[in-house]
């Protein structure tokens, strides 16, 4: 039988994708669980394993376009029965009860418990329950917005929890409410001597999310400088036994995770978002620390979840796990989610220090700038000691300069204490 | 603690309801020396006299007409209907006197009457039906449907020292298969307030009686899906909409299951009190599961077919939570 | 008119005691039966002026056998009249005004509005509130009887029952109870010959309703119902019986609806021979011819207690007439007892 292929879904709230390859062709063969196409969202790029064994029939979305989660985007024929197609529990108990149901339905006097009650009339995807209306009210969502929201629920309808996805991925910010939107200045000069690269996915989500972020946060800025000596020896002393016992290399990232990790216990105020509408701030109890890692043609963001029940070590190993995987693009949509805190690292390109945007519903970003030996005051003698600069940048809707100025302190002052005792 | 049976919990809250209050005593056929058609009140005649554990002649009626008369005399009768079904002879003390007399001319009928309700015991058309919603429908009595030991040990205590006539609803199939330990304390359940049988998020499940333990095994069975409340009504009237509308606030989709047939039962009353109360709330529609609107039929084969049962509140589930 | 105020007017020394009724004692009886005509007749005429809300079922001729059966009965004794007991909620102490009240839908009466007739009970005088679905009192009377018994309060209850009530089924049970159980409950059957428009002879094919009795085996006994002095001695019999542990009696009092079923039925079903032969046997002109031959009351002294009845009435029902009806709201109110 012929069975579709659909755009998956690639994290709760995300609507669409697009199609980078496919690596099969109409009338190859391909087993279950094979590579079939590769696929971009604004979250991640992923392989996609084809769900069955079979020759691929027909593709019916070509490469470089974008269509909505659930589109049919090709066919696979395969040689089983239809009936024993689906592996998936939800779906063989549905074909039994309407089963069940059409045995009963026969007896027209009494009506069955457990029946499968068919909605007559308006139904799927045309209609709103009273919840999904009374929360798009709430929350400014237009007509032509809920009918965008793909729904998961019998025939394509919104559910609960198909709007609420939407939102979370929508902000605080009610779409619906017209913003004033500055036109931007483009390029009308000539051609000649231009090259045209077409953005992708990865690189028009970036530009939408920092573009979101400064129109969102009041940014400000704290800058202060770490003595990283006693790190830099720790390091150099331990650093090629560790490459041969984890089999990677130590990097500063974990140190600085892991003093960023305590401060953030220390103000959990900064581990924190913030919902305008409510006038609520919501201090987590947990953090997931966001590490910013560049790839290929961009920049991304996985998360440590759970950063501070984790060991140094634990840190180290999941940091590497974590670069590992998004360099290799194959972070799940589940790595690159939840962030309650991030930390970026403008200093990789030896540069002193950068200002960076905070990653939005997060409340600050810690930059770390490159560690070089300077020389310092110290006891009024000059030393020579490997410096670096530690940049916060925060929302000042939130968080007032004392706590950030302090949370920053106290990262600087967990640095320049440290204390290698037991770590490894 | 000693772990104790459903029906055990039953006679244990008589027995201590009657040590507790002379002025409460027991009506019914076949209740004296023979201890009654489940063995709810064996060994109570020996130990109370026959005097406030009555063998009556076979007559609803007049077993329900003697018991308000007492009542109206400041005692508290507890009358037992060997079966629920034959509550049907004695209908009209009911629903015309009993539930009318407080409205009528002020005075309270502390009365209870004992009701073995429902199914799954093979019993046929006139020994398993639920016959709550006969009841439901008249206001001035009072509805209580216990599904454990606790809450029939709370309940029959609460029912009898209430002022009004309460219809308990004890079933059958509860009986000997419930079991619980409860300490000696003298505890009661409050009349009017349901209870969280199973916190969940998703969907809610609105049930009492004998389908409260059918649909927590229903719930177990989806647990790693779908993340199930189960709200035990305990009482039917009142109803405990406050705990009932709450629940619904949370998950946003009820499934009304009972052991009733499903037309004019209990759950069409909760079905339009919850679109009355909360209707911009619902991601779904209330869907019930209940019998099949038959009499209750004597082959078990037939009766399996007839009311519900775990994969039957399970498929209900599984359907709404698809909507 | 209260016990002592009637006392002054009884002439003793003529009288001797019959059925352990004093002269008094008869023109107490007097009292409450001319009492309860007039107090009808009000209603009646109330019901032509449009002044009444619901029906109005009266209990003419019936005098004798409500009054006389229920002065048998000590204050805390129970009853449980009928619709047409007027006369036996006045000697059981009810008020005329809160009767008149109940009887116009008043806010300020027994049930506030919320029944009509005389269903009303109350406590205080323990009198229980009948329903319109008639037999359901007889196990109710029978309960209320048992409580005496598990108590062993020594307290005696009065049911009456009409002659229709004896077709229904929980005419069976509850005799049948009551005797199985010996509880101390007289059960009197008013048999006025109609249950509507019904007559005796399709309502039942045995000559007396009491001969049912025998077969729960219990005393059954016909007593004239019209004679309020016959009356009073039978059910004393009955209840004092009664109150010594030996079980229920079926008193069948023979007497005559003398009105229709209600103000608006004319009763012209009864055949005019079978009305006119009733006439002759009003229970107050016998109690009144009676009372004048022993001498214990004059046609004067008599006048002055009818007299002083209408001003009673007359006051109960102007009180009545200007108090206020029931706010709508209080409908809601009530169902449960707390």
């Amino acid at each position: 039988m012929r069975v579709e292929v659909v755009m998956p879904q690639m994290g709760e709230s995300v609507a669409e994708g697009t199609i980078i390859k496919w690596h099969k062709q109409p009338g190859d063969a391909i087993e279950k669980d094979e590579i079939l196409l590769e696929i971009s969202t604004d979250k991640v790029d992923s392989e996609i394993p084809s769900s069955h064994e079979g020759k691929l029939a027909e593709i019916t979305v070509e490469e470089g376009k974008t269509v909505d989660v659930g589109t049919t985007i090709a066919y696979i024929e395969t040689e089983k029965d239809a009936d024993i197609e689906s592996s998936d529990n939800g779906e063989s108990e549905k074909a039994e009860v309407a089963e069940d149901t059409a045995e009963r339905s026969e007896e027209a006097t009494a009506p069955a418990n457990g029946e499968q009650i068919e909605t007559k009339g308006r139904s799927g995807k045309d209609f709103y329950s009273p919840l999904v209306r009374s929360i798009a009210a709430k929350e400014n969502v237009s007509q032509s917005e809920l009918e965008s929201i793909e729904g998961t629920g019998i025939g394509g309808r919104v559910r609960k929890q198909d709007l609420l996805g939407y939102l979370e991925s929508r902000g605080t910010k009610p779409a619906a409410r017209p913003t004033k939107q500055v036109q931007a200045i483009k390029y009308t000069g000539p051609m000649e001597n231009v090259d045209v690269v077409e953005m992708d996915n990865i690189r028009k989500s970036i530009a939408k999310h920092m573009r979101t972020s400064l129109d969102t946060s009041a940014h400000v800025y704290s800058v202060s400088e770490v003595d990283m000596s006693k790190i830099v020896a720790f390091r150099e002393k331990h650093k090629a036994e560790f490459q041969r016992k984890e089999g990677f290399k130590l990097t500063y990232t974990p140190f600085i995770a892991d003093a960023t990790v305590r401060a953030l216990k220390d103000f959990p105020r900064v581990n924190a978002s913030v919902d305008m509408d409510k006038g609520e701030v919501l201090e987590k109890r947990f953090v997931n620390l966001g590490m910013a890692v560049a790839i290929e043609d961009g920049l991304i963001v996985p998360v440590i979840k759970g950063a501070d029940e984790r060991s140094f070590l634990g840190l180290a190993r999941e940091t590497h796990r974590l670069a590992n995987k998004a360099r290799d693009k194959e972070l799940d949509p589940d790595d690159v989610q939840g962030g309650t805190f991030t930390i970026t690292n403008p200093g990789i390109f030896g540069n002193l220090y950068g200002l960076p945007i905070i990653n939005q519903p997060q409340l600050g970003i810690l930059g770390v700038g490159a560690i070089k030996k300077r020389p310092v005051v110290i006891n009024d003698a000059i030393a020579i000691r490997s410096m670096m600069y530690l940049t916060l940048s925060y929302d000042h809707r939130v968080l007032d300069g004392a706590v950030g100025g302090q949370f920053l302190q106290r990262i600087v002052q967990y640095l320049e204490e440290f204390d290698g005792e037991g770590i490894l | 603690m000693a772990e104790i049976t459903y029906i055990q919990a039953i006679s244990e809250g008589l027995r201590e309801e009657m040590q507790r209050d002379e002025s409460v005593f027991l009506l019914g056929e076949d209740i004296g020396n023979y201890g009654g058609a489940f063995k709810v009140t064996k060994g109570f005649v020996e130990e109370f006299g026959e005097e406030r554990v009555i063998d009556t002649p076979l007559a609803e009626s007049a077993i329900f007409g003697m018991s308000i008369g007492a009542a109206l005399q400041d005692m508290r009768p507890v009358a037992e209907m060997q079966f629920s079904d034959f509550v049907s002879t004695g209908f009209n003390q009911l629903v015309n006197n009993a539930a009318k007399i407080h409205y009528r001319w002020g005075a309270a009928v502390p009365m209870t009457v004992r009701m073995p309700t429902g199914g799954g015991v093979h019993g046929g058309p006139f020994h398993s039906q639920n016959t709550e919603a006969w009841f439901f429908h008249v206001p001035g009595l009072k509805l209580v449907a216990p599904s454990n030991p606790y809450d029939a040990k709370g309940l029959i205590k609460a029912a009898i020292r209430d002022k009004n006539p309460v219809l308990y609803f004890e079933h059958k199939y509860l009986y000997r298969r419930e079991k619980q330990e409860l300490s000696g304390d003298d505890f009661l359940v409050e009349i009017g307030k349901g209870r969280v049988a199973r916190e969940g998020e998703d969907l809610t499940v609105l049930t009492y009686g004998s389908m409260v333990p059918t649909s927590l095994e229903a719930a177990s069975h989806l647990e790693s899906r779908i993340d199930v409340e189960v709200i035990d009504l305990r009482s039917l009237m009142p109803l405990d909409m406050e705990l009932i509308i709450g629940s619904i606030k949370k998950t946003n989709k009820a499934l009304i299951v009972h052991e009733d047939i499903k037309t004019g039962g209990i759950g069409a009353e909760l079905s339009a009190r919850i679109t009355e109360e909360a209707f911009e709330w619902l991601d779904g529609p209330i869907r019930r599961v209940a019998s099949i609107d038959t009499p209750v039929p004597f082959a078990p084969s037939l009766e399996e077919y007839f009311m519900p049962n775990p994969d039957k509140i399970a498929a209900g589930i599984q359907q709404l939570w698809d909507y | 008119m209260t016990q002592a105020e009637l006392s002054e007017l009884v002439k003793r020394s003529e009288f001797t005691p019959v059925a352990g009724l004093s002269a008094e004692d008869c023109v107490t009886l007097y009292y409450y039966m001319q009492l309860t005509r007039t107090f009808e007749m009000r209603l009646a005429s109330f019901y032509r002026q449009g002044k009444m809300v619901g029906g109005v079922y009266l209990g003419t001729g019936n005098e004798a056998t409500s009054v006389g059966a229920t002065y048998t009965l000590e204050d805390r004794d129970i009853l449980a009249p009928t619709h047409r007991d007027i006369g036996a909620h006045f000697v059981k102490g009810e008020s005329l005004r809160a009767m008149a009240l109940q009887l116009l839908g008043r806010a300020e009466g027994p049930t506030g509005g919320k029944d009509n007739g005389l269903h009303q009970g109350n406590k205080e005088i323990n009198t229980l509130g009948m329903i319109s679905h008639l037999g359901a009192m007889i196990s109710v009377a029978a309960g209320a009887a048992l409580a005496s018994k598990i108590k062993k309060s020594g307290q005696v209850a009065i049911h009456f029952i009409g002659d229709g009530t004896s077709s229904i089924g929980d005419f069976h049970e509850g005799l049948n109870f009551a005797s199985v159980m010996e509880l101390p409950v007289v059960y009197i059957i008013e048999n006025n010959q109609y249950a509507y428009s019904t007559p005796n002879s399709k309502q039942y094919a045995c000559d007396w309703i009491a001969q049912r009795a025998h077969g729960f085996d219990m005393p059954g006994i016909v007593v004239d119902g019209t004679d309020v002095v016959e009356m009073y001695r039978v059910t004393k019999w009955a209840v004092e019986r009664a109150r010594r542990g030996e079980g229920p009696a079926l008193i069948e009092s023979q007497t005559m609806r003398m009105r229709g079923h209600s103000e608006h039925d004319s009763a012209d079903y009864v055949p005019q021979k079978v009305m006119e032969k009733w006439e002759d046997k009003d229970p107050i002109d016998i109690l009144k011819n009676y009372l004048r031959d022993w001498g214990v009351l004059t046609d004067v002294t008599r006048e002055q207690i009818d007299e002083q009845i209408e001003s009673e009435v007359e006051k109960a029902f102007e009180y009545a007439l200007d108090a206020p009806v029931p706010e709508g709201p209080e409908a809601a109110n009530g169902v449960y007892a707390r």
